[in-house]
């Protein structure tokens, strides 16, 4: 089969070999079953974490944009919720779709100066200012944020019932997050995500077949906002203490590293990266510095034998997968 | 009171200036914009400490010594590791340079843990009254060394065949290649250079900052906003931006409040970029369509 969606019948059983990837959200139900109390916590960090790669992917890999604002996004989501939880006792569904919307409109006010004309290393050193202008607020607008030691996050509740264990915790975020990457996989692979790709490749060529490049690139900010600050959300309920130093330069790079181990543009590999960026360094939390060797060492191992990433490793081994999630 | 702050302001804004000026140089000659150049700048100040505090080494031989390891390292840098993905995407270049940012990085802590080490007191103590005005002799020597280096790449830029080979590859690396320019040996010396520099800078901000891994995020971000307000890829540029920075600095300290002595380099850079892109000297960029 060549096209992929050429005739009906095609079109669907290639929907229909869709469904096969709703298997991993419904095998992952049973994980708590099967470990134990700290390995869940380090699952539901990586749930956060594949929200970040998902959201950071859609402006670099997607859109093709040297953005660095997600660290800011993440925060700007966390505070965003734990805000509303220790200030007005708000309910954690409430802060949580807070925390999105704030991200959200944090994506769609950095992706005004893309629209001045910003780009490349410009809007990469302009992001990375807006990052650091976020932590300063952050510690000097202490009488919200609690200046630099950071607030305690309450237990998070669900409809009156208070999410107490780790385990609570990774249903509702496995919920979130399943949601959320369904959501971007079919923005993706919709006409806007063509127009996003489009962007990425030539700019003037899309504009000039008609495509609103403004409008697309204010989306994409926005969606990869969203979906990052819903990010923050999780994590401020996870960890349930937000801090500035939560939200520095360190953590940007993580982020970074999880989008490009991974492999740009792809959404698998997002998820693999977060897997693998998350999981790895908890086998060094004792010894400081492996840790940042580690995910350099990785970073360098793929960008110079995988451009593509881990995700190029798995479209070697499912043609499913290859067919669908991956292209050149 | 205006007077001191102009001064020490200018004394401060001579780092910028030499941070930026090495990220300029890279740039200039590579097009490729170190986004770990803060982390070399650590690497430097790291190796002088170590072979002044632990090996009891001379100190100007030891900087001599740091200045020419990490000319070997930014050497290496490029023919390991930026070489081979040169023709990719800007994204995976900027990538590189974080990725050997971030391993200088955790090398560090791998070796000194968390911890804030002093910097050996190597410059003079004491202090020069001029009028109303007091300097620290540090200041001086900084000022100093700025200067000769600016002289120097001014003289190599200018009086030399070596700014019409920037030019050229900076133009079209494969048109510099047709005739004749060695433009792998170019890229490989030029990385070499501006992390000797960093190590120059790294040797001169030390001693007023203290010495930890994490110090590269701070240096970054202020290199960026004096390359940024001078005019991205412009050497004067990033001398004025760096100066103007720093005098900056301290007048929003004293005259406005000494919290945002942190955010001017990120102000600066929104500003700057938002309201004139090419910065004061720069020129502005043409697209081609």
């Amino acid at each position: 089969m060549t096209g992929t969606a050429g005739s009906g019948t095609d079109r669907a059983s290639f929907a229909a070999s869709g469904r096969v990837f709703w298997l991993l959200p419904l095998a992952l139900l049973g994980l708590p079953l099967v470990i134990g109390s700290y390995v869940q916590y380090i699952v539901n960090l990586t749930l956060v974490y594949v929200l970040v790669g998902v959201g950071f992917n859609v402006v670099l890999g997607n859109l093709g944009q040297l953005a660095f604002a997600n660290a800011a996004f993440f925060g700007i989501g966390a505070y965003a919720t734990g805000t509303l939880m220790y200030h007005l006792k708000a309910p954690f569904p409430l802060a949580l779709c807070a925390g999105a919307l704030a991200g959200g409109l944090a994506g769609a006010l950095v992706a005004l100066p893309a629209l001045r004309g910003i780009r490349a290393f410009y809007l990469a050193i302009m992001t990375l200012a807006f990052g650091e202008l976020m932590r300063w607020i952050y510690i000097n607008a202490d009488a919200v944020t609690l200046g630099s030691m950071g607030m305690q996050v309450p237990r998070p509740t669900l409809f009156g019932y208070v999410l107490v264990t780790d385990v609570d915790k990774y249903y509702v975020f496995l919920a979130v997050v399943t949601l959320l990457v369904a959501a971007t996989a079919n923005l993706l692979r919709s006409r806007v995500g063509r127009a996003f790709t489009a962007i990425r490749d030539n700019e003037l060529a899309a504009a000039s077949i008609g495509i609103p490049t403004a409008r697309y690139m204010v989306l994409a900010f926005a969606w990869s906002g969203v979906v990052v600050g819903t990010a923050g959300a999780l994590y401020a309920a996870l960890v349930r203490h937000v801090s500035p130093e939560a939200f520095n330069l360190l953590e940007l790079i993580l982020h970074f590293g999880i989008v490009m181990v991974g492999g740009l543009a792809s959404l698998a590999g997002s998820i693999l990266g977060a897997a693998v960026l998350t999981a790895a360094p908890e086998m060094f939390r004792d010894l400081p510095g492996y840790e940042e060797l580690l995910i350099a060492i990785l970073m360098v191992a793929v960008l110079l034998l995988m451009p593509k990433g881990l995700a190029s490793l798995l479209a070697r081994a499912s043609p499913l997968f290859r067919q669908r999630y991956f292209r050149d | 009171m205006l007077a001191q702050l102009l001064v020490s302001g200018f004394a401060q804004g001579c780092l910028y200036a030499l941070v930026a000026l090495a990220m300029t140089v890279v740039y200039r000659a590579t097009t490729v914009v170190n986004f770990g150049h803060g982390d070399l700048v650590m690497a430097g100040a790291f190796c002088v400490y170590v072979l002044v505090v632990l090996a009891g080494a001379d100190f100007f031989l030891s900087a001599a010594l740091a200045v020419v390891l990490l000319f070997a390292l930014g050497w290496a840098i490029q023919a390991g590791l930026i070489r081979p993905i040169l023709a990719g995407p800007h994204l995976s270049l900027a990538m590189m340079a974080i990725a050997v940012g971030y391993a200088l990085r955790g090398g560090a802590r791998v070796l000194w843990g968390r911890e804030v080490l002093p910097f050996p007191k190597v410059f003079p103590q004491g202090i020069i009254k001029l009028g109303p005005v007091i300097l620290s002799p540090s200041d001086l020597i900084v000022a100093g060394v700025v200067a000769a280096t600016l002289a120097v790449l001014a003289f190599v830029f200018l009086a030399t065949p070596v700014g019409k080979t920037a030019q050229a590859v900076f133009q079209s690396p494969r048109g510099a290649a047709l005739v004749g320019i060695d433009v792998g040996a170019f890229h490989r010396t030029m990385w070499g250079i501006g992390a000797a520099m960093a190590a120059l800078g790294g040797i001169l901000i030390a001693p007023i900052t203290l010495l930890y891994p994490d110090m590269a995020a701070s240096t970054l971000i202020r290199g960026f906003a004096a390359m940024t307000l001078g005019g991205f890829g412009s050497l004067p540029g990033a001398v004025l931006g760096g100066l103007l920075l720093g005098v900056g600095e301290l007048l929003v300290g004293a005259y406005v409040s000494t919290k945002l002595i942190d955010i001017t380099a990120y102000l600066i850079i929104i500003l700057v970029l938002l309201l004139r892109p090419s910065g004061l000297l720069g020129r502005p960029a043409v697209v081609r369509v």
